[in-house]
């Protein structure tokens, strides 16, 4: 059975209603909170939408530049590995991927930052 | 756990009563912020004649962007920056006895004004001028702080000096990158360039405040009111604090006025050399680079701290959404300084 709504939409109602319903009704810390988590749910629902395009885009670029398989957070810990080496020439090579990937995630988290 | 206000209560009355105040009740008003590093506290210290508005800050245990400088020692800074023309809150008590309060303490007079960068950047954009102002008083203070004779500096105030303050911070930022245990490749990335790119060393170094932002200022009607937050203090390069004050992060926004969201760089480098500092460029880009890089590192921090539940912040939490935004920046600034 597929339950309703998606998920999506009910992330972004979650957002609405704490920022149109409780923020309003609060003050200080609670009210922070409220915008806190009221943008938390705004990025998830973004995640959502892109997150797994953005993660195979990742996968990608990180089995091509390392020339190696495996599942993401081994890519991604293979990477660190060797930039930790500290060589330029790869550092140079690695830089569009991470470029391309920072800009992803942060249309997901900020869209408006750029 | 952090102690509740009863428990806070009875701490901070021990602590007030050991720096020597005598017949003193205290009135925990309620929390201010909980930040990166402590936790700070609205209180009331009432005697029989007098009440003392004032605000007292216990640092986190959990924290791991905090250097090891003890809370007295910080209150002894705190007084020397007062002493050289620096607004600060004035200190009434500190503690490094952690079973008081749960953590070390530090205890100042509250300085009414604004803090909430936000709120901050409104009241400044009414009043044409205002945020330039708050830049040079910016200026002019760091001027002063980083003129305080080293000699004078209590003992446990971190040395991030040797060989140079640059090299020093390279070695901190791969240290805190390594303890991280969660990979972040743009910031590994950073550091490697920081490391190629190091600046000019300082004539000599200063005494630093390590966190000098919007958000640590405390803005008053006649502007700079009162320097807030002085645990990251450290003998460094004058221009780290520059630098700092000028992160994007920092600006909420308001990105065409470089200095915290309110001012120009104009401003505050024209004040900054009244008063006696001097200004390299250079190093002014390299520490905006590193210090964006240790934002970063915090935020990720923040981040792993709550994955592992060591803290429950839903701020802290959502830090790990953040980093990204450190991310961008860093690799910008990499970009405007003639790339890797």
């Amino acid at each position: 059975m597929i339950d309703q709504p998606e998920r999506i939409e009910l992330l972004q109602a979650m957002a609405a209603t704490l920022t149109d319903t409780v923020v309003p009704a609060s003050s200080g810390g609670p009210q922070h909170a409220a915008r806190v988590v009221a943008n938390l749910c705004r990025i998830l629902a973004r995640e959502a939408e892109a997150g797994a395009t953005v993660a195979r885009t990742l996968s990608g670029d990180l089995q091509e530049l390392l020339g190696t398989e495996g599942n993401l957070k081994e890519l991604v810990t293979a990477l660190d590995a060797k930039l930790a080496e500290g060589d330029r020439a790869f550092e140079v090579a690695a830089l569009p991927a991470l470029r391309r990937n920072v800009e992803q995630r942060l249309d997901i988290a900020k869209p408006d930052y750029r | 756990m952090s102690p509740n206000y009863e428990e806070l209560k009875a701490g901070l009355e021990a602590v007030l009563a050991a720096a020597g105040y005598r017949d003193l009740t205290v009135r925990v008003a309620g929390d201010a912020s909980v930040g990166a590093t402590r936790r700070t506290v609205f209180i009331d210290v009432n005697t029989d004649t007098n009440s003392i508005p004032a605000v007292a800050q216990v640092s986190s245990r959990a924290s791991q962007l905090a250097l090891p400088m003890t809370a007295s020692d910080e209150a002894g800074l705190v007084n020397m920056a007062e002493d050289a023309g620096v607004p600060v809150a004035s200190m009434l008590a500190a503690s490094d006895d952690e079973s008081l309060v749960g953590g070390p303490v530090v205890i100042a007079r509250r300085v009414d004004g604004l803090t909430v960068p936000r709120h901050v950047l409104r009241s400044l954009a009414e009043i044409a001028g205002a945020g330039d102002a708050l830049a040079a008083q910016c200026g002019a203070a760091l001027a002063r702080l980083h003129g305080v004779d080293l000699e004078l500096v209590p003992e446990s105030v971190p040395r991030m000096a040797e060989p140079t303050p640059a090299e020093s911070y390279v070695a901190e930022l791969h240290r805190l990158l390594d303890n991280l245990n969660h990979p972040h490749p743009v910031l590994r990335l950073g550091v490697n360039w920081l490391g190629r790119n190091l600046p000019d060393a300082p004539t000599h170094p200063s005494l630093v405040h390590g966190d000098f932002r919007n958000g640590n200022l405390v803005i008053t009607p006649q502007g700079l009111g009162a320097v807030l937050d002085w645990e990251l203090a450290h003998i460094g390069d004058p221009m780290e604090d520059l630098a700092y004050l000028c992160m994007r992060t920092w600006r909420f926004g308001q990105n065409d006025n470089v200095v915290g969201g309110f001012g120009s760089l104009e401003a505050l480098q024209a004040a900054y050399e009244a008063e006696g500092g001097l200004w390299r460029q250079q190093a002014f880009a390299w520490w905006m680079t590193a210090r964006t890089v240790w934002w970063g590192i915090g935020l990720a921090f923040q981040a792993w701290n709550f994955a592992e539940g060591r803290s429950s912040s839903i701020v802290h939490a959502a830090s790990g959404r953040r980093v990204v935004e450190l991310e961008y920046d860093l690799l910008n600034l990499i970009d405007e300084q003639g790339g890797l």
